[in-house]
């Protein structure tokens, strides 16, 4: 991708800069007027763009085919509508329906498809002992096992966790601590790769390295 | 006052500063830190290329990204559609973030060279924003044309040759998602689940750790996870690019993280014995 030459992509390209450095002067210096003019542009474009883009989508799947003949879709737009009661202390009742509807068939959609890949075929694939791999694919899967059936034990809250059920669930408990470090740690490094993205932008706009 | 109290009274600015400097001198003066690829970048990459990808294939490329996680999930993006185009496979592409068509002209760009030789509404088409979350995804499966009337520009999907026999998950040969979020779940809830159709992740970091048991549990046929994946798969493309430029900054800021973990407990060590 090479640097762009067309005057508007230039200023674009420029305003972004600026953009990122008036966000970044909040953790880089503190806050100030500079940060906050940046944070309230960022929230007004967003929001508007959010606005327009899903009218957009509204007419797109609903209002049009509806003006074509679909005269289902006046549902889902009642529907939709109703939502809106919520901001009207005396009808917010209203909104409970479509809300319920919603939770419902999430949840049943979320229920349908959970069992067969986030519950059987973990199951398998955890009781299945490795048919190749060597030594480290055994390590691996006793690991695992020992793991899931000592983090399920620290669950058992109808026994006190003393004599027998001491020492499984204690690494039990290591192992959660484990798996939360390991989610948190991949959290805060995928800030970083944020973080990166933005540095080689700076330098990318300036043109110490290539775009 | 001791070394580790004047340690902890540090600013954390100047972390900040030292961070944000470090992170562009690898860029200035690459370091070049090895790379080796993981199995289920590799998994991933097979099962897009070779034998696993018929001429005509049609597969849908899902943008679970905003512009905020390009550095994370676009190389991957980028080597995917790059090694599906070059199997002449068909691609659609869609994405629920509302800065999509923005996710969409950066692979003209990174992929510019493999688009040049395909026509659009022939061998690609872009549907542009999805919303609806799970439901969305559900109803993609059974009616594509209920989600997507028309694809981004307006057009009828009945007047795109490419999608004249693609209406649902049995005209879909596998679906690629790169994620930020749970738009991957939903492939896997809602098609992977009860159609067995082939998915795979392209994931940020902290995907990791969820994504990594679906792999090995055989949901996921292949994942990539973070800009880390992104750099393996230009290694097998064997096409360097932006991932693989971005590693070295990336392992740096790792690096800093680790030290500053690492001071920091031995700072707390040492004021716990002083107390």
């Amino acid at each position: 991708m090479a640097y762009p030459t067309a005057m508007w992509d230039v200023i674009g390209l420029w305003t972004g800069w600026v953009l990122m450095l008036m966000i970044y002067s909040y953790p880089l210096y503190k806050e100030n007027p500079v940060y906050r003019t940046a944070e309230y542009m960022f929230i007004g474009m967003m929001l508007a763009i959010n606005v327009v883009t899903n009218f957009s989508n509204v007419v797109r799947i609903c209002i049009t085919p509806m003006m074509g003949g679909d005269f289902l879709m006046i549902v889902p737009l009642i529907l939709g509508i109703m939502i809106y009661t919520m901001l009207i202390p005396e009808y917010r009742w209203v909104s409970r329906y479509p809300v319920a509807l919603l939770v419902g068939a999430g949840f049943g959609l979320g229920i349908r498809g959970t069992i067969a890949p986030n519950i059987q075929d973990a199951i398998i694939s955890t009781i299945t002992a490795p048919s190749d791999g060597g030594m480290m694919a055994w390590i691996n899967f006793l690991y695992i096992a020992v793991g899931l059936i000592c983090s399920m034990m620290y669950f058992l809250l109808t026994f006190e966790h003393t004599g027998p059920l001491k020492a499984p669930t204690r690494i039990g408990r290591l192992f959660i601590m484990i798996a939360l470090g390991a989610y948190f740690g991949n959290t805060v490094l995928f800030r970083f790769t944020m973080l990166t993205g933005r540095a080689q932008f700076f330098l990318q706009v300036l043109k110490l390295i290539p775009m | 006052m001791s070394f580790t109290a004047k340690l902890a009274n540090i600013d954390r600015r100047v972390f900040y500063w030292i961070l944000f400097i470090a992170l562009m001198v690898p860029f200035l003066s690459p370091i070049g830190f090895p790379l080796s690829v993981a199995e289920n970048t590799r998994d991933l990459y097979d099962g897009i290329t070779g034998d696993n990808v018929e001429p005509g294939d049609v597969w849908i490329i899902n943008f679970g990204y905003g512009v905020s996680a390009w550095s994370e999930c676009h190389p991957g993006v980028t080597v995917c559609t790059k090694a599906l185009f070059r199997e002449d496979a068909k691609i659609i592409f869609m994405g629920p973030h509302y800065d999509v068509h923005l996710t969409y002209n950066k692979l003209q760009t990174t992929a510019a060279a493999d688009f040049a030789g395909k026509v659009y509404g022939e061998d690609y088409v872009f549907l542009g924003y999805i919303t609806g979350g799970e439901a969305a995804i559900t109803q993609l499966a059974s009616d594509m044309r209920s989600v997507y009337p028309n694809d981004y520009f307006g057009t009828d999907l009945d007047d795109i040759p490419m999608m004249a026999d693609v209406n649902g998950w049995r005209d879909i040969d596998g679906v690629l998602s790169s994620d930020t979020g749970d738009w991957g779940s939903y492939f896997l809830r809602q098609w992977q689940g009860p159609h067995g159709t082939r998915l795979a992740q392209i994931g940020i970091a902290m995907l990791g750790s969820t994504g990594i048991p679906l792999w090995l549990a055989g949901n996921y046929f292949g994942m990539s996870v973070g800009s880390r994946g992104g750099a393996e798969l230009e290694i097998l493309i064997n096409e360097l690019g932006e991932a693989t430029t971005s590693m070295d900054s990336i392992s740096v800021s790792h690096l800093l993280i680790v030290i500053a973990v690492i001071l920091a407990n031995i700072g707390v060590l040492t004021e716990r014995r002083e107390s």
